[in-house]
Parts: structure tokens; sequence; C-alpha cells
């Protein structure tokens, strides 16, 4: 994945990840529970999930880890790339969503 | 939420870092203590431990699957599987649902022969190549075991059946030392993901 460019469609794993972490550092286990309350339980993830896809993250660039002398809380945020790909994302899902609302209330 | 490290571990957070060994090491040695430390969280935070084991299975199932399929030994066992389906489905087009054919069922064996490898390997650690160290590492007397298991199995079958042509049972698990061979070879070869 590109250092660079937000790449698009994410994973919803990955969507709920960046979302929890937008405006505050959180660990592994906060991030977990923020998941799960934002999407409503739709996406429960355990710890397995979560750190192989925090580190394709990070590898992409979309997060960084905190300062943190505790290894068993890791504090993790997202970066300046991270930002721009979560608002475009939730900018296609939008459109997306509403193209389905058009064509449901013709239908 | 962090526990005070003194605080005695229960048995469900030892089996888990049990199981944590069947992850890559470079993964582990990344987040070993933070996912021990999540597992407690939400052990503390779970209703009851079968939703907990659900969930955790469930985790261990999909990002154990995600870490072997995108190694090079995980491309070596689609490989595998391709050829399987390949095999079985030339074969049964050959022979329709025929029963007694030894090549199509031994090759059923394969997989499960090569899941039990991988798991030896990944629980067990790299086995010792030399004659000398033989029967004393816990990988060495897993595989005579599951030999022995196999002979067993063998000589109760041909004492039940005799020498029935086709019996499913002895067939499937005469495939199973070709696959555990054969995972053994690509761990060599590959090395573990």
């Amino acid at each position: 994945m590109s250092k660079s460019r937000p790449q698009l469609p994410l994973t919803p794993a990955v969507f709920h990840i960046l979302l929890a972490l937008f405006g505050k550092e959180r660990h592994g286990y906060d991030i977990m529970q923020q998941v799960r309350a934002d999407s409503g339980d739709a996406v429960k993830m355990g710890p397995g999930t979560l750190y192989g896809s925090l580190d394709r993250m990070i590898e992409a660039g979309l997060v960084a880890k905190g300062n943190t002398q505790d290894p068993r809380r890791i504090y993790y945020r997202l970066t300046a790339l991270g930002q721009t790909t979560l608002r475009a994302e939730t900018e296609r899902l939008s459109r997306a969503a509403l193209l389905a609302r058009r064509q449901l209330g013709s239908a | 939420m962090t526990r005070p490290a003194r605080q005695k571990e229960s048995r469900s957070l030892r089996l888990y870092a049990r199981l944590l060994e069947l992850y890559p090491p470079s993964f582990l040695q990344r987040h070993r203590a933070e996912m021990l430390q999540n597992f407690a969280d939400l052990e503390d935070a779970a209703a009851s431990k079968a939703k907990l084991w659900l969930l955790i299975g469930k985790d261990l199932a999909m990002s154990l699957m995600s870490h072997f399929f995108g190694s090079r030994l995980g491309h070596y066992v689609i490989a595998v599987l391709v050829t399987w389906i390949l095999i079985f489905a030339i074969g049964y087009f050959f022979y329709g649902p025929t029963p007694g054919r030894p090549a199509l069922h031994a090759f059923a064996g394969f997989l499960p022969g090569m899941l039990a490898m991988y798991f030896a390997t990944r629980l067990y650690g790299t086995p010792q190549n030399s004659i000398s160290h033989f029967f004393r590492s816990r990988f060495d007397i897993y595989v005579v075991g599951v030999f022995v298991a196999w002979i067993l199995l063998f000589v109760i079958g041909y004492y039940i059946y005799g020498p029935t042509r086709g019996h499913p049972a002895l067939q499937v698990f005469g495939g199973f030392l070709p696959g555990m061979l054969a995972m053994y070879i690509a761990t060599h070869v590959y090395g573990m993901p």
C-alpha cells in the first residue's frame, strides 16, 4: 500500500480501527471496545485480528505507535495519512449510502 | 485495567498463552504481552467462558489463517490443495463414486497429515536433524506417537475388516504419513511463517 495516497475501499475492521483512533490515542483493548461500540456489536475483533490489522496499518503508514513504557499497554495513534484516509473513506461511504437511499426511495 | 503481575494466572490465560505459540515468532515478539493483557481484560469483562472462547476461537482461526496463507509455506499448501482438488476431480471423472480407489482415499488423509505436522513444528519447535538427538525432543515423541497410533489403527482395521479393498478409514490414514512427511520437508525448504 502506498504511503502517500489513501487506498480505498477499506475493510470494515480497518475503517473502524481508524475511527476509534480519531482524536485519541488508545491501547489494544480500548480499541477493541471502541470498535465494538461504534459498530453496534457488528464488528467484534479479538487480539489476533486486531494486532494483525494494526501491523498492516503501521506498514501502510496509517497508524503509528505512541510513546509507552509498558509493553502490555502500547498506545496507537492516527497519522496524517490515516486521517486523510478515514475522511476519504467516510466520503465514499456517504456517497454510496446517498445513492442507495435514492434508488431505494424511487423503487 | 492492567492486572498486577503477581496475581495468579487463570487456566484460560495459560491455555491462551500456549495457543499463542501458533503465531509466527516475529509477530509474538511484537505483540505477545499486549495480547495476553487483552485476553485478561476480555476474561474479566466476559459474561461467560463460553462466549469468551467463542470469540477467541474465531479470532485465532481467522488470524492464523491470514498469517499462514500469506507466507511461502502457505503458498505451498495452497498449491497442494489445488493439486488435491484436481486429482480428486480427475479421479471422480474417470471412476465416479466407485468405492475402493486407494489413490483418491489416501489423498484425503494427506491434508490432515500436513496440518498435524505444521502444528507439531509450531508448538514443539524445529526438529533436530541429528539422529543422536532422536527421541529427546517433544517433537520426536509426537511423531513417534502418531506413527505408533497409525500402526495400531491399521492393525485393528486389518483385524476387523481383513484385506478389504478400499476401506476408507484405513486408506485415509494411509495418506496421513505422506502428508506429515510433505510438511516436514516443506518447513525445511520454505521455513516457518
